[in-house]
């Protein structure tokens, strides 16, 4: 794959620490080095509590990071401030899981879509009109849908208008955190396309937040594991599924089931003992070392960093990589 | 072999002040002793409401039960007095719930909670309820029984509290146990764990199970007989192999192939288009009609027969063979 050497976003050690009540830090990002380049689908996938939310929310400043330096376009977008800052976000919109909760249910479509542009643009309202309709032509609905409420609308098609406001601003990253996770799975695959194809015909890049290893499989060019407020392992999609390197990658992609019965009769699965450890109170050394099958004393020490193996496309972080379970 | 649960042409509407909802409209199947029946469905289609309406779990009104039988070892649960039903629910048929926090009561001790069904069902003084207890937590995989029975349901992770659910479903040996999307506020590794365990009890229990869930990755690897429902109806019943190699239903080839699997490197996939009908609005025909594209006129008005295609297998379609 041509790695270009421009990103479009590129964070460096980035940190999220949520202060706690009991006096404790809660660590939900912990130090995360990670490039978006040009016109790719990067899919971020971990468990339920490891912070791959927190990290999609700090990539667009809706959380403050902690410590870190986050480049987005070339601009150092931690730096910018106040009016500054308001027109720089119209390159960086989020699509979020629940579009029940993300749509004002007080507003049209077209309130809801022309109100960022309003915010960022003095557009006739002509104008606006034009790029509001657009806007829903790209994601599959009519002219019609403008003067409707959301709830007129099925959870697979207000996806598609959360889809528009963010698309409305022309962005050049798009952050999409579990968008199809509360759709059926008859219409997931209608949104998955969907933003295949808008991906594909706007040449953005896009970060796609989710549990579901099968749906990051399908949509992603490249993957980043996140187990515990780091990233264990990054890898072109081929690559992650064919040669997986850190074990719990591994023991990740074993645990999915496949729908095909004779597949799941004969497949061997990797057990992976006990729960994600909380982030309040992470192990030290690596933190997976108390559920991992290869762990070795140096594990418990020293925590390993996230390093290009051989080939240069895969990054793994862990010392006794390249073995298989 | 004997169904240990039949289900015959039964229905169960709402009756809101929308209109009537069709939940269940018509459904028959057979449930083994031993076996797995997975119901797949997506949300709407009728499959929790299909299990929870004739154990009297639904208010009624507004749940009306329309007609049929749901027979239980031979007796019929739709006739059966409240307080006989009562001494099933939760003795025979037992049930685990998708929310394991929302299904435990946090101001009790896990151990109060455990002990209930052996004491009120089996008559049990507290102390020995306790000691079964403790032992039916062990059998789940919780380390340290004695000092979880005396834990709050908030000091356990979501797959730990989904054991304690498991263990307390367990506690009376039911006949049948239905797990209600048991494993999908889970983790996908706490998932593999808590399935695996299920299997485990029933191979040595031999108590049925009926397993609700849209996930056909979780039907594949756990059922032994699948029913597809849709819009309150079922469309198809068949073995597991029946359903994921030899389907002859539209909607369940269109779901097989419109859902991304981890063994395959697919470039588009196909989709269904539209969206699942609001049930308040199903007519006699057949309710996937406008989003199949099998359509004949006759599914607009009349929903279609059963038809045998195998020893287990049977589909509802007008459509002729499936291309």
């Amino acid at each position: 794959m041509h790695r270009p050497e421009s990103t479009t976003l590129s964070a460096k050690d980035l940190t999220v620490h949520y202060p706690l009540r009991s006096k404790g830090l809660l660590r939900a990002v912990d130090g995360i080095s990670l490039n978006l380049y040009p016109g790719e689908v990067l899919g971020l996938v971990g468990e339920s509590g490891c912070g791959k939310s927190s990290l999609g929310r700090a990539l667009m400043r809706l959380h403050e990071p902690t410590s870190g330096t986050l480049s987005v376009l070339g601009s150092d977008f931690l730096s910018l401030k106040g009016s500054k800052l308001r027109e720089f976000r119209r390159n960086i919109q989020m699509v979020f899981q629940d579009p029940y909760a993300s749509l004002n249910p007080r507003m049209t479509v077209s309130d809801a879509l022309s109100e960022p542009l309003r915010a960022h643009f003095s557009l006739t309202p002509q104008e606006i009109s034009k790029k509001v309709g657009r806007a829903l032509e790209q994601v599959g609905l009519t002219e019609q849908a403008k003067h409707k409420y959301p709830h007129e609308f099925s959870g697979g098609q207000r996806q598609r208008i959360a889809i528009a406001r963010a698309l409305v601003l022309d962005p050049k990253v798009l952050i999409a955190d579990e968008p199809v996770s509360s759709l059926d799975v008859s219409v997931q695959a209608q949104v998955l396309n969907l933003l295949k194809e808008i991906q594909k015909n706007t040449g953005l890049s896009m970060l796609f937040i989710s549990h579901n290893l099968s749906v990051i499989k399908y949509i992603s060019d490249r993957i980043a594991v996140m187990y515990l407020g780091k990233i264990v392992e990054t890898a072109a999609r081929e690559d992650l599924f064919k040669k997986p390197l850190h074990p719990y990658t591994q023991a990740l992609i074993s645990a999915v089931p496949i729908p095909d019965p004779k597949l799941e009769r004969e497949r061997k699965r990797i057990p992976l003992t006990g729960e994600l450890p909380s982030a309040e109170n992470p192990p030290l050394g690596c933190a997976f070392h108390t559920r991992c099958p290869w762990v070795v004393p140096r594990c418990l020490e020293e925590r390993p960093n996230l390093q290009a193996v051989a080939s240069g496309k895969q990054e793994v972080a862990c010392f006794e990589s390249g073995k298989q379970l | 072999m004997k169904p240990l649960l039949s289900i015959q042409d039964y229905k169960a509407h709402f009756y809101t002040r929308r209109g009537i909802v069709k939940a269940v409209n018509g459904i028959t199947y057979d449930v083994y002793p031993g076996k797995t029946l997975a119901i797949v469905g997506e949300s709407g289609s009728g499959k929790s409401v299909s299990q929870l309406s004739y154990l009297g779990l639904l208010p009624a009104p507004p749940l009306k039960i329309m007609g049929g039988t749901v027979q239980f070892e031979g007796r019929d649960l739709l006739k059966m007095k409240e307080d006989d039903l009562r001494k099933i629910r939760g003795d025979k048929i037992s049930m685990i719930f998708q929310e394991p926090m929302t299904s435990l009561n946090p101001y009790l001790k896990i151990g109060s909670q455990l002990i209930e069904p052996l004491v009120i069902h089996r008559k049990q003084n507290k102390k020995e309820a306790w000691k079964a207890a403790t032992q039916s937590l062990e059998r789940v995989g919780i380390s340290r029984p004695s000092h979880a029975m005396e834990s709050y349901p908030h000091e356990f992770s979501g797959g730990m509290r989904q054991r304690v659910m498991i263990a307390m479903a367990l506690t009376t040996e039911p006949k049948l146990l239905i797990a209600d999307e048991p494993t999908t506020a889970l983790d996908v590794t706490v998932q593999a764990q808590i399935l695996d365990l299920l299997k485990s009890i029933q191979k040595e229990t031999q108590m049925a199970m009926i397993l609700i869930t849209h996930d056909l990755g979780v039907v594949a690897g756990a059922a032994d007989e699948v029913v597809v429902m849709y819009a309150g109806r079922v469309f198809e019943t068949g073995s597991v192999d029946d359903i994921f190699y030899r389907s002859e239903h539209p909607y369940t080839r269109a779901l097989l192939r419109s859902t991304p699997r981890l063994d395959k490197l697919e470039k588009e996939l196909p989709v269904i288009p539209g969206s699942p009908p609001d049930l308040i609005a199903v007519t006699e025909g057949c309710p996937f009609y406008e989003r199949c594209s099998y359509q004949k006129e006759i599914c607009k008005t009349e929903f279609p027969k059963e038809s045998t295609l195998g020893p287990k297998h049977k589909r509802f379609c007008h459509a002729e063979k499936l291309s």
